[in-house]
C-alpha cells in the first residue's frame, strides 16, 4: 500500500468530518442555532448502511442516497414541527438550542431502539459493528479511500457553484444575512429554510453512512461525534462555509494524528484523551480568535487585498496598525 | 403505613426500611438531590439569564471531592490513629486495596461519630470552593462569548470530567469506581435514611436562602440583568461581576448535590454522572416547572422524580408492553416532554411571579395584569448578538465596520 493505514483513517475520517462541520454551519448560518442533534442525522446514516448490508445483504454503497433523502427528510421534519413551530412563538437562541438537544436525545433513543429491535429480528450484531468486509478495492486502496474524498469534494464543488451561480443560493445568502430583508424583496424565507435543513440533514446523514465501511460505529457514534463537528465548524469562524470546509478538515486530520503521534511517542494511555483533541480547539479558538479562520482572514489577509493601489505605497509603520 | 413510615425515621430501625419504606427513602433522596440541582438552575438561568449546561461538571466535582479528597484524608487520620491499612498511596494499591481498607475504615467510624461528622463537613465545605471556583472559571470565558459558545463550551466540559475520571484512577479507581467511607455509619439505624433527610434539609436550606436572596434588591438587579443588560450597566452596575458571582454561588451549591450523592451511594464511578442524568433531566424540571420560579421546580422535580421512579418500580408490567428496552423509553419521554413543554406550556406549569418587595403592594401600582415573558430576554440579547456575561463584544462592532 502507497499510503500508511493512519493517514488513511486521517483523510477518510476528516473528508466525512468537513461534509459534517458544512452542514452544521449552514444550520447556524441560517437558523442562528448550533444544531446540537446534527451528530445524530450521523447516526441515522451509520444505520442505513447497516440496513443496507447486513439485513439486505447488498453493497452499503446503494444505500447512499437513500440516506441522503432519509436525512433530508428528518431534518425537514423537525424543523416543521419544533423549529419553525418555535421561532414563531418567539422562542430565543437558548430556548431553540434546548429544543436540539431535546431532539437529539430523542433521535439517539430512536436509533437504540432500532438497534435493538434490528438485532432481535435479525441476529445481527447490530449495537457495535464494522463494514469493511463489504468494500470494494481500487487501484490497492479500500473502496471508501476514493469514495469519501470524492463525495466531499464534490460536495464542496456542488456547494460553491449552488450558493454563487443558482438562484436559489443566492436567495439562502440573502436569507442567513438578513432575513426581514430577503422576505421583502420577494424571497420565500420558509421555502429557503426548508431547502437549507433539507440539505444539512442529507449532508450529515450521507457523511454518517461512510462512518462505518472504515471506523467501529455504534448507536452512540454520532451524538459522540458532535464534539468535533462543532470543533470543525468554530474554528472555520461559525459563518462561512470555506471556513468550515477548512476546519472541519483541520479537525479531522489533527485529532486522528496528534493521537497517533501521542500514542507513540508518550505511551499508550495518551489514545484515551482523543475526544480532548477537539475540546482543545475548541477552547484555543474561543479564547484565542472567537470568529475563528473567518475572523482572523477578515483581520490579517482581507484589509491588504482589498488596499487601493494608491496606498500600495503607504510605508510600514502604517501596516503594522 | 404513614405510622411506619413516621416510626422508620425516627427509629430507622433496619427492619422499617424495606419493600415501600426504601422505595420512599429513595424517592425523597432523589428528590432532595434534584430539587438543589435544578434551584440552582433556576437561580442562574430563570432569574440570571446565564443558561448553564455543565450543571453534571459541578456535580461530578462534588463527588470527586469526596472520593479523592475526604477519603485520602481519612487515611491519613486513621493511620495517625494507630489502625493499620493496607497500602494505598500508589494508584495500583489505591484501586485494590480500597476495599478492605473502606471495611477497616467503617468499623473505626462506628465508634468515632465526631469524625465522621467532620469528615462530612469537611467535604462539603470542600465542595463548595471548589464548586465556587469551577463556577469562576467557567465565567471567564464567558464574559467574551455567546450564550451558545457558552453552552458548547459547557456540555464538552462535561464530557473531559469523565474522561479524566476514567482514565486517572487516583481520582475515582477509574473505569472500576471506588467504594468510599460511609461517613454515617455512627448513626444506629439505617445510613440511608439520615442522608436522605439531610439531603431534604440541604434542599430546604438552599431553597430559603435562594429566595432571600431573589426578594433581596441583589434579586431584583439579577431580574432587570436577564431582562435588559444595558439599561442595567447604564445605570452603573457592574454585570459582569454580578453574573459571575450568581455562577460562582449556584456552582457551588450545585456540587453539594454530588457530595450527597457520593455519600448516600458510598460509592464513585464517573459512568454515574453523564450529562443527560445530571444536566438535562433538571432541565426538563426547571422548564416544568416553570423557570425563574422556585415553586415551579419544586413540583417539576417532584413529578419527574416520581415519573422516573414509577417507571422503575413498574418496570416488569411497562416492560411487557414494549418491545425494546424500556431504558430508552425514558430516553424519549425526556426528549418528547422538553419539545412539548416549550411548544404548549412555554412558560411551564406554574408561570413567573412578580417579585415580593417588602412594604410595596403591587395592586396598587400595577393596575393591569403583568405578564411576564422568560422567552423573549434570551431572544433579545441572542439578537443583539451580545455576549453572555458582558454585554457589547468587540467582535461585534468589528463586524459593524
Amino acid at each position: 500500500m502507497l499510503i500508511p493505514v493512519i493517514w488513511l483513517n486521517a483523510l477518510v475520517y476528516a473528508s466525512e468530518l468537513t461534509l459534517l462541520s458544512i452542514g452544521f454551519t449552514l444550520t447556524y448560518l441560517t437558523a442562528k442555532i448550533p444544531n446540537f442533534a446534527h451528530g445524530t442525522y450521523a447516526g441515522v446514516g451509520i444505520y442505513v448502511s447497516f440496513t443496507f448490508s447486513r439485513i439486505l445483504k447488498i453493497s452499503p454503497y446503494l444505500g447512499f442516497p437513500l440516506a441522503f433523502i432519509l436525512g433530508g427528510i428528518i431534518s425537514v421534519i423537525i424543523y416543521i414541527l419544533v423549529i419553525n413551530v418555535l421561532t414563531k412563538m418567539g422562542g430565543g437562541v437558548i430556548v431553540l438550542t434546548i429544543a436540539t438537544l431535546a431532539i437529539q436525545i430523542f433521535l439517539s433513543a430512536m436509533i437504540n431502539i432500532y438497534a435493538y429491535w434490528a438485532r432481535a429480528a435479525f441476529i445481527e450484531y447490530s449495537t457495535s459493528f464494522l463494514l469493511k468486509a463489504d468494500d470494494f478495492e481500487w487501484l490497492g486502496f479500500p473502496g471508501i479511500f476514493p469514495v469519501a474524498i470524492g463525495i466531499s469534494v464534490m460536495a464542496v464543488i456542488v456547494l460553491h457553484f449552488l450558493l454563487t451561480r443558482t438562484k436559489i443560493g443566492v436567495a439562502m445568502r440573502a436569507t442567513s444575512e438578513d432575513s426581514e430583508l430577503a422576505s421583502v424583496l420577494g424571497i420565500n424565507i420558509n421555502q429557503i429554510q426548508l431547502f437549507s435543513w433539507f440539505l444539512t440533514g442529507g449532508l450529515a446523514c450521507l457523511a454518517g453512512a461512510m462512518i462505518p465501511m472504515w471506523f467501529m460505529s455504534s448507536p452512540t457514534t454520532g451524538a459522540a461525534i458532535i464534539t468535533s463537528i462543532m470543533a470543525g465548524s468554530l474554528l472555520g469562524g461559525f459563518e462561512s462555509i470555506y471556513g468550515a470546509i477548512i476546519g472541519g478538515f483541520a479537525v479531522g486530520l489533527s485529532e486522528v494524528l496528534l493521537t497517533y503521534a501521542g500514542t507513540s511517542l508518550i505511551g499508550t494511555w495518551v489514545g484515551e484523551y482523543r475526544p480532548l483533541v477537539p475540546m482543545i480547539f475548541l477552547v484555543a479558538v474561543l479564547l484565542v480568535e472567537p470568529r475563528g479562520l473567518q475572523g482572523a482572514y477578515e483581520r490579517i489577509i482581507a484589509p491588504r487585498r482589498t488596499k487601493q493601489p494608491s496606498e500600495k505605497a503607504v510605508p510600514e509603520e502604517e501596516k503594522k496598525e | 403505613m404513614m405510622a411506619n413510615i413516621a416510626l422508620g425515621i425516627l427509629n430507622s430501625l433496619p427492619t422499617a426500611i424495606e419493600g415501600t419504606n426504601r422505595l420512599i427513602v429513595d424517592i425523597a433522596m432523589f428528590f432532595g438531590l434534584l430539587v438543589i440541582v435544578a434551584m440552582a438552575l433556576n437561580f442562574q438561568y430563570g432569574n440570571a439569564g446565564i443558561p448553564n449546561m455543565g450543571c453534571a461538571v459541578q456535580v461530578i466535582i462534588g463527588a470527586f471531592t469526596v472520593s479523592a479528597l475526604t477519603t485520602r484524608l481519612c487515611f491519613i487520620i486513621l493511620e495517625g490513629a494507630g489502625v493499620k491499612l493496607l497500602p494505598w498511596a500508589s494508584d495500583y494499591d489505591w484501586v485494590y486495596d480500597m476495599t478492605f481498607n473502606v471495611a477497616t475504615t467503617n468499623g473505626f467510624l462506628k465508634n468515632n461519630a465526631m469524625l465522621g461528622i467532620s469528615l462530612f463537613l469537611f467535604s462539603m465545605a470542600v465542595a463548595l470552593v471548589l464548586g465556587a471556583i469551577i463556577g469562576y472559571l467557567i465565567s471567564l470565558p464567558a464574559v467574551r462569548l455567546r450564550a451558545t459558545y457558552l453552552m458548547i463550551v459547557l456540555i464538552t466540559m462535561a464530557d473531559a470530567s469523565q474522561i479524566f475520571g476514567r482514565n486517572i484512577p487516583s481520582i475515582s479507581g477509574g473505569t472500576l469506581g471506588m467504594f468510599i467511607p460511609s461517613l454515617f455509619k455512627w448513626y444506629p439505624g439505617d445510613s440511608g435514611v439520615i442522608c436522605a433527610v439531610i439531603t431534604l434539609l440541604l434542599g430546604l436550606i438552599s431553597f430559603f436562602i435562594f429566595r432571600t436572596m431573589l426578594n433581596s434588591p441583589y434579586g431584583r438587579l439579577m431580574r432587570s440583568i436577564r431582562e435588559n443588560e444595558v439599561t442595567v450597566g447604564s445605570v452603573g452596575k457592574n454585570v459582569v461581576g454580578i453574573r459571575r458571582n450568581v455562577l460562582m454561588f449556584a456552582s457551588g451549591v450545585t456540587a453539594i448535590a454530588g457530595v450527597m450523592n457520593a455519600v448516600y451511594t458510598s460509592f464513585v464511578i464517573e459512568a454515574a454522572y453523564q450529562r443527560a442524568y445530571w444536566t438535562y433531566w433538571p432541565w426538563l424540571m426547571l422548564i416544568l416547572g416553570g423557570p425563574g420560579n422556585n415553586a415551579g421546580t419544586f413540583l417539576g422535580c417532584a413529578l419527574i422524580v416520581a415519573l422516573r421512579r414509577l417507571i422503575i418500580v413498574y418496570k416488569f408490567t411497562i416492560q411487557s408492553l414494549f418491545f425494546f428496552p424500556i431504558s430508552y423509553l425514558e430516553d424519549i419521554i425526556l426528549g418528547a416532554l422538553l419539545c412539548v413543554i416549550m411548544i404548549f406550556r412555554p412558560n411551564g406549569l406554574i408561570p413567573e411571579k412578580l417579585l415580593y418587595i417588602p412594604g410595596v403592594n403591587y395592586s396598587n401600582i400595577v393596575q393591569e395584569d403583568v405578564k411576564i415573558d422568560w422567552r423573549s430576554a434570551p431572544k433579545a440579547r441572542a439578537g443583539k448578538g451580545g455576549g453572555l456575561l458582558g454585554g457589547k463584544k468587540k467582535e461585534e462592532s468589528k463586524e459593524e465596520k
